[in-house]
């Protein structure tokens, strides 16, 4: 297999001034919070950013990414240096994100079917476009989003978190696999039912923009 | 061998190489949507990536109220705890109960006299402590030597002392 060819970065841009991140870590784990504050002004935007991506809502990005740091912080202790604090951070924020997703869903009395939709597509088949759009029509940005977002809701949040990590984030498939503490054949046949879906929910989005 | 559809999303990723490049795209001879497919996979892929999520709004209120968080959900030291339970321990009661005793005993021997203390004599003059003649014209006085435990009654001004007269 040969590298990722998506252009997105995948770990923190370095800081342009001040101590380094893992300077910054010792004195976290030393009971420092300024240290942890500078941490967090760092990486909170790329933490909303990654976390709105999945839930499609800001409030709740705003509550995960919150409830992420905490749980850094809480856990900065276990941190051995062994990956950046960027990755280290971005597991943490995952799992808070998808337990959050697989919360709100059993209390909504919903569960998700990663098959629904999908029985009749058969691997390789080419997805249909909606019949009640026509391709002339132009989507405005506001409806782009908005169907981005019904979509991804209807994606359980295994298959969301892939296709987050890989078409958004950039990430490569182990690292996937790493961050989701599964295989990489799990991985790939998550992201193929995730696309399958999306396409089969997007096309006439992205035939028509 | 993998499922197709792993070596299917591996091939859209650009994933396969050598080998398996070879023999997957040999056998996508008979799936003739498949360059179609991998093309809409890699248009949904530009639409996701297109609309940025939104920026950080209030971003420096996001590290106060994490900050706030932060210190309400982390335990405070131990140490001032306990240094409290120290405080109030059995060996610092007993001291201070001991103290009390000390105090108490001192002030006892102080203020309140011995049997042998009371029996002795005094070494002081005795006071008298009225000596009123009922004259103004007479002035009384009285010493005491203890030596030969006398008092001495003056009354200046008296040129006898009547039969009547008695010292009460």
């Amino acid at each position: 297999m040969s590298g990722s060819s998506n252009p997105l970065p995948k770990q923190a841009e370095p800081a342009a001034e001040g101590p380094d991140d893992l300077d910054l870590v010792a004195r976290s784990q030393a009971g420092d919070t300024a240290a942890f504050s500078e941490l967090v002004t760092r990486y909170r935007s790329r933490a909303f950013s990654m976390i709105y991506q999945m839930t499609r809502n800001e409030q709740d990005a705003w509550d995960l990414a919150q409830d992420g740091f905490v749980k850094a912080w809480k856990s900065i202790g276990r941190f051995r240096g062994q990956s950046s604090f960027y990755t280290w951070l971005y597991r943490i924020l995952m799992n808070v994100t998808i337990d959050s997703l697989r919360r709100k869903h059993i209390a909504n009395g919903t569960e998700f079917d990663d098959q629904i939709g999908l029985r009749q597509i058969e691997p390789g088949a080419v997805t249909a476009p909606r019949p009640e759009m026509q391709p002339a029509e132009k989507i405005s940005d506001k409806e782009v989003r908005e169907r981005i977002d019904q979509a991804i809701a209807k994606l359980s949040p295994e298959h969301r978190a892939a296709i987050v990590m890989r078409e958004i984030d950039g990430l490569e498939y182990s690292e996937i696999a790493e961050h989701m503490d599964c295989s990489l054949g799990t991985v790939m046949s998550r992201l193929f039912y995730a696309r399958k879906k999306l396409q089969a929910l997007l096309k006439d989005v992205y035939e028509t923009i | 061998m993998k499922p197709f559809e792993e070596r299917f999303t591996a091939w859209v990723d650009d994933q396969l190489t050598g080998p398996d490049l070879a023999a997957f795209e040999k056998e996508l001879a008979s799936h003739p949507e498949a360059a179609a497919e991998r093309a809409e996979a890699r248009k949904l892929g530009d639409l996701l990536r297109e609309p940025p999520a939104p920026p950080l709004a209030n971003a420096d209120f996001f590290n106060h109220q994490l900050m706030q968080r932060i210190a309400a959900e982390t335990p405070r030291p131990a140490e001032p705890a306990k240094a409290r339970g120290w405080f109030w321990s059995l060996p610092r009661l007993a001291l201070a109960g001991a103290a009390c005793l000390l105090v108490a005993g001192g002030l006892f021997k102080t203020l309140i006299p011995s049997p042998a203390q009371a029996g002795e004599k005094s070494k002081y003059y005795a006071q008298v402590v009225e000596a009123w003649p009922g004259d103004e014209t007479i002035w009384a006085t009285t010493v005491y030597n203890p030596e030969d435990n006398v008092t001495v009654v003056w009354l200046d001004g008296l040129d006898y002392i009547p039969a009547t007269y008695a010292l009460r």
